[in-house]
C-alpha cells in the first residue's frame, strides 16, 4: 500500500498537471512570498518525498544559491538604499533582495524538475506521448529498446573481433580503422534484425487497422482529486495575479502590493500547492501507520 | 476438424532453378501437435512462413493453402495476423517494445482492443505463462529462455487458433527449452491451441507430438501419427540421425519380425522399457581404450576469482581447472555457472582480479600487444554474427586471409556468393572456425558451436573438431549440448557456481551422473555401464543379444 515515493501511484497526466500547475506561478512573477512558498516547498517536498535526491544535489543548489544572490548586486547597481561599497560600485538592498528572489525562483525550479525527472520514468513519459500520439509514443518507445541493444552488440563485436586475432591494436590508426569496422558490422546487423522485427510485428497484426492505446495506469480517483486541486488552486492565483495583487516593484525603491483578502487567499492557495507533495506523503504515512495497526 | 491445409503447395525462391518446396500436401486438424522435422534446406522454415502470409518469402508459389476451408489468400488480414501465431528463432528481435507489459499489449493495441480489454487479456496471459514477476521488466534484461516465452505469450494474447513456431528452442539452453516446449505442451492441452512446429530439438518434442511431417529437400518424406512415422524411418539413416535416442536405438535393433509386436519406443522410459524386455544383460560395460592427456598444459586456472563490477557477486570463484595440449576439452553446466565467463578470462577478454591463468606455461598477463591472438589463441563466439564485417563469405574469408581451398575441412562452395548472416547456422560456424583457422592458432575456445544446429551439421562440426585435435590444436568448448560433449569429447568439466566439481572422460563423466547426463545413459542406468551414446547402446545390446523368453513369450502371445 505504502509508495515509495510521492506520486508514485498516480497517474502521470495528473502528476503533469501539478507540476505544471506549481511551476507557472513562479515563472510569471517575482513576489517574494510567492517564490519562497515554492522554494521552501520544493526543497522540503524533496527531503520528504524522495529519497532518491542525493546529498551531493542539495550541496551544489546550495552553492548555486550563493553564487546567483551575490552576482546580481555585484553587477546591478539600481535602488535607493546603499549598504556599502565595492571596489566605487554601490552594492544596494534592493538589487540584493532581487538577486535572492531570483535565485530562489530558479532554484525551486530546478528542485521540482529534479524531482519530475526522478518521477517521469520513460513508461511514464511514453504514456504522456501516447496521449498525444499512439504512433509518435511506439517509435520511441522503439528507440529506447534499442539505443541499450546496439551498444551491447558493438561492444560483442569489438570482443569478437579482438579474440578472433584479427585486430592488430598495435597504434592509434588500427584503433581507429578497427573501431569503423565495428561500427558498420554492427549498422549492418541493426539492419538485417531489424528486418526480423518488421516481421514479427506484421505477424502480429501491426497496421491492420485503428490502434488503441494500453496503459498500466488507470485515472483514478485520486488522480481526479489532484488534477482539481492543483487547477482550483491554480486559478485562485490566477485571479489574483490578473487583478494585479503580485505586482512587487524592487527598483528604485522595494514597494509591496497591499494585503487584501484576494492576495492573501492566493498565497494560502500557493502554499498548498507547493507542499502538497509534502502533504499527500504525510497523509500517506498517517494512513499506512493507521492501517497498520489493524495488521 | 480440419483447420490447416495444403494442397500442391510449390515454392521456388527467386533466382533459384529448384524448388525449395514442391507438391506439399497436407492437412492439420485442430488441436493437433504437429512437429516438423528434417535436415537444415529441406524447406522447414518455407513451408512455416508460407503457412503465415505477412511472413511469406518473395518468389514463386502454386497451390493453395486452406484455413478453416477458406483460401488464405481471401482472407482479411485482419483474420490472418490473429487466427495464427507465428514466433521464430531469433528470441530478442522479435521484441518490439521496450517494456514486457507493453510487449504482451503490442499485439492487442494493433486489434484496436478497449483498454480494459486489453488490461484483463495481458493480465490473463501474463498469469498463464508465469511471467507476472517480469511485468514490469525491460525487455533487454529478460534471459533468453524469458525473452522466447514473452514472444510466445504476446502472441498468444490475440488467442490464436494455430501457432506456427520456426526453431523457437534453437537459440535457447536445455532448460530454457524444456519451459518453452512444457508451456506448449499445455496450451496445446488445455486450450486446444493447434501446434505446428519445426525444431530440432526432437528429444522433447517427438513424445509431445500427435504427428510427424517429415521434410527432406522440399517434399514430404512422410506425414502420419508420430509413433508409425518414426518406426518408419529405419530406412532412411539420414533421417533417423535426429531422432530422439530411443527411436535410434529401436531402429537400428529391432528386427523385422519383432516390429509387430514391439511398438517403437518414443521416451526415455520406453526406450529403458524395451530394452529390459528384449535385451540380455551378461555384458554389462563395452571395453574402451584408456583416454591418456599429454603432458604439457595448454590452459590452466589457478584460484581464478572474477567478478564484473565491485559490488556484485563472484562470477569465477576459485576456479582451478587444467586443460592439455591436442585435447578436446567440453565444459558444460547450468546457466549462469560461469562458463562463458571462464571462456571470456581465458581469452583475455575480462579481467579476473585474483589467482592466474597460463596459456602454455605462460601467464596470460605476459602477453602484450596482442601477441595472445597472434598464432596462439582464438576464440569463437556464442554470436558468430559478431564475427562478420564483410558482405559476402568469399570476402569473409580473403579478409582473414585465407580461402575456401586452403582449410583442413571441405568448405560448403554453394554459399560463397551469399552474406554471411543469410547462411545457416550450421554454415556460419563453419565460416567462423574458417576465419579462426587463418590465424593459426594452437588453442581454440568455441562457445556454444552447435547452438540451434541440426545433427547433421553437429556431426560434421564434431568431426571437423576432431580433426584440428589430431593435428595438434588444443579446442575448448563451451556447451549446453551434453549429447555433443558425449560423443566427442576427451574430458569433461561440470561448472557449478563459478568453479568445476568434477572433471573426467565423458564415458565416466556422464555414466555417474544422474541427471545431468545423455538420455542413451538415462536410459541404460544400472543395466549396462559407461553406455553414454545412442551407439554405445547399441554395441551393447548386440553384444548381449535378444531375449530368448521375450521371443517365446511373444509367440506364445501370437497362439
Amino acid at each position: 500500500m505504502k509508495g515509495n515515493e510521492t506520486f508514485e501511484r498516480n497517474n502521470p497526466a495528473s502528476v503533469f498537471v501539478y507540476y505544471i500547475c506549481v511551476v507557472a506561478p513562479v515563472m510569471f512573477t517575482m513576489n517574494p512570498v510567492i517564490i519562497t512558498l515554492s522554494l521552501v516547498g520544493s526543497v522540503f517536498s524533496s527531503f520528504i518525498g524522495q529519497e532518491r535526491i542525493g546529498v551531493r544535489f542539495h550541496i551544489y543548489m546550495l552553492i548555486l544559491f550563493a553564487i546567483m544572490t551575490a552576482a546580481n548586486p555585484i553587477f546591478y547597481h539600481n535602488g535607493e538604499t546603499v549598504l556599502f561599497v565595492m571596489n566605487d560600485n554601490p552594492i544596494t538592498l534592493e538589487a540584493t533582495i532581487y538577486g535572492t528572489v531570483s535565485a530562489a525562483a530558479v532554484i525551486s525550479v530546478l528542485y521540482r524538475s529534479r524531482s519530475f525527472t526522478l518521477y517521469m520514468t520513460s513508461d511514464r513519459l511514453l504514456y504522456l506521448f501516447s496521449i498525444l500520439s499512439s504512433k509518435a509514443a511506439l517509435i520511441l518507445t522503439m528507440a529506447l529498446r534499442y539505443a541499450p541493444l546496439y551498444a551491447r552488440h558493438a561492444r560483442r563485436v569489438a570482443d569478437a573481433q579482438r579474440a578472433a586475432g584479427l585486430y592488430k591494436e598495435r597504434n592509434m590508426i588500427d584503433d581507429i580503422v578497427g573501431g569503423g569496422r565495428v561500427f558498420s558490422a554492427t549498422a549492418t546487423w541493426a539492419l538485417e534484425y531489424g528486418i526480423v522485427t518488421a516481421a514479427s510485428m506484421e505477424a502480429r497484426g501491426y497496421g491492420v487497422g485503428r490502434r488503441t492505446r494500453y496503459s498500466p495506469y488507470a485515472f483514478k480517483h485520486a488522480d481526479i482529486v489532484l488534477t482539481a486541486t492543483s487547477l482550483l488552486l491554480l486559478a485562485v492565483i490566477i485571479t489574483a495575479g490578473a487583478g494585479g495583487s503580485f505586482d512587487f516593484t524592487f527598483y528604485p525603491r522595494i514597494v509591496a502590493p497591499p494585503a487584501t483578502v484576494l492576495t492573501s487567499a492566493a498565497y494560502t492557495a500557493y502554499g498548498i500547492l507547493s507542499f502538497l507533495p509534502a502533504i499527500l506523503t504525510v497523509i500517506e504515512v498517517v494512513r499506512w501507520k493507521y492501517l497498520m495497526q489493524k495488521i | 476438424m480440419e483447420i490447416l491445409n495444403a494442397k500442391n503447395l510449390s515454392f521456388t525462391y527467386p533466382d533459384e532453378d529448384t524448388p525449395a518446396l514442391s507438391n506439399v500436401t497436407f492437412s492439420v486438424s485442430e488441436g493437433e501437435f504437429v512437429a516438423v522435422c528434417g535436415a537444415t534446406g529441406s524447406g522447414k522454415s518455407t513451408l512455416l512462413s508460407l503457412l503465415k502470409r505477412e511472413v511469406a518469402p518473395m518468389g514463386k508459389m502454386t497451390g493453395e493453402i486452406f484455413y478453416r476451408s477458406t483460401p488464405t489468400s481471401s482472407m482479411s488480414p485482419r483474420d490472418l495476423a490473429f487466427r495464427i501465431g507465428y514466433v521464430t528463432q531469433r528470441p530478442e528481435q522479435q521484441i518490439v517494445t521496450d517494456k514486457v507489459w507493453h510487449e504482451l499489449s503490442f499485439a492487442l493495441e494493433n486489434m484496436g482492443l478497449p483498454s480494459d480489454e486489453i488490461r484483463r487479456r495481458v493480465a490473463e496471459v501474463a498469469c498463464f505463462f508465469g511471467i507476472e514477476d517480469l511485468f514490469d521488466r525491460r525487455t533487454d534484461e529478460l534471459s533468453g529462455g524469458q525473452k522466447q516465452l514473452l514472444n510466445l505469450a504476446a502472441v498468444v494474447a490475440t488467442y490464436p487458433d494455430i501457432l506456427l513456431l520456426d526453431e523457437p528452442t534453437a537459440q535457447l539452453d536445455p532448460i530454457a527449452a524444456s519451459d518453452f516446449i512444457t508451456m506448449l505442451k499445455k496450451l496445446n492441452s488445455e486450450l486446444s491451441m493447434t501446434i505446428i512446429i519445426a525444431d530440432h530439438r526432437l528429444e522433447e518434442i517427438i513424445p509431445a507430438s500427435d504427428s510427424l511431417l517429415v521434410l527432406g529437400s522440399g517434399h514430404i518424406i512422410a506425414f502420419g501419427k508420430t509413433r508409425a512415422i518414426a518406426s518408419s524411418l529405419r530406412s532412411n539413416p539420414h533421417m533417423l540421425t535426429c531422432m530422439p535416442a530411443a527411436v535410434r536405438i529401436y531402429s537400428e535393433l529391432a528386427n523385422d519380425d519383432d516390429e509387430d509386436k514391439i511398438e517403437c519406443p518414443l521416451t526415455v522410459r520406453e526406450g529403458r522399457d524395451y530394452i529390459l524386455r528384449c535385451f540380455r544383460q551378461d555384458i554389462k560395460m563395452r571395453k574402451m581404450p584408456e583416454y591418456t592427456h599429454k603432458k604439457s598444459e595448454a590452459l590452466s586456472f589457478r584460484n581464478v576469482y572474477l567478478r564484473y563490477s565491485r559490488d556484485s557477486e563472484d562470477v569465477l570463484r576459485a576456479l582451478s581447472l587444467t586443460v592439455y595440449e591436442s585435447e578436446l576439452f567440453c565444459i558444460v553446466g547450468g546457466n549462469g555457472s560461469g562458463k562463458t565467463t571462464a571462456l571470456l578470462a581465458a581469452s583475455g577478454l575480462r579481467k579476473f582480479y585474483a589467482g592466474n591463468i597460463k596459456i602454455f606455461g605462460r601467464d596470460i598477463r605476459s602477453y602484450k600487444n596482442g601477441s595472445l591472438y597472434s598464432g596462439c589463441l582464438v576464440m569463437l563466439p556464442q554470436d558468430v554474427d559478431t564475427l562478420f564485417l564483410c558482405s559476402t563469405v568469399e570476402k569473409e574469408l580473403r579478409d582473414a586471409g585465407t580461402d575456401a581451398d586452403s582449410l583442413p575441412f571441405k568448405f560448403p562452395k554453394a554459399i560463397l556468393d551469399r552474406h554471411p548472416y543469410n547462411i545457416s547456422g550450421g554454415e556460419k560456424q563453419l565460416l567462423g572456425l574458417a576465419k579462426l583457422l587463418a590465424t593459426h592458432p594452437r588453442l581454440l575456445l568455441l562457445d556454444e558451436p552447435t547452438k540451434g544446429l541440426d545433427a547433421w551439421y553437429k556431426t560434421k562440426i564434431g568431426n571437423v573438431l576432431r580433426s584440428l585435435t589430431a593435428s595438434g590444436i588444443t579446442v575448448v568448448i563451451v556447451t549446453h549440448d551434453i549429447e555433443f560433449a558425449a560423443a566427442y569429447a576427451d574430458r569433461c568439466a561440470l561448472f557449478f557456481r563459478g568453479s568445476v566439481v568434477s572433471s573426467d572422460t565423458p564415458q565416466r563423466f556422464f555414466a555417474e551422473n544422474s541427471f545431468y547426463t545423455t538420455s542413451a545413459a538415462r536410459m541404460v542406468r544400472g543395466i549396462y555401464d559407461g553406455a553414454i551414446t545412442a551407439d554405445d547402446v547399441i554395441a551393447l545390446c548386440r553384444a548381449n543379444g535378444q531375449r530368448n523368453e521375450n521371443k517365446q513369450s511373444a509367440l506364445t502371445g501370437v497362439t
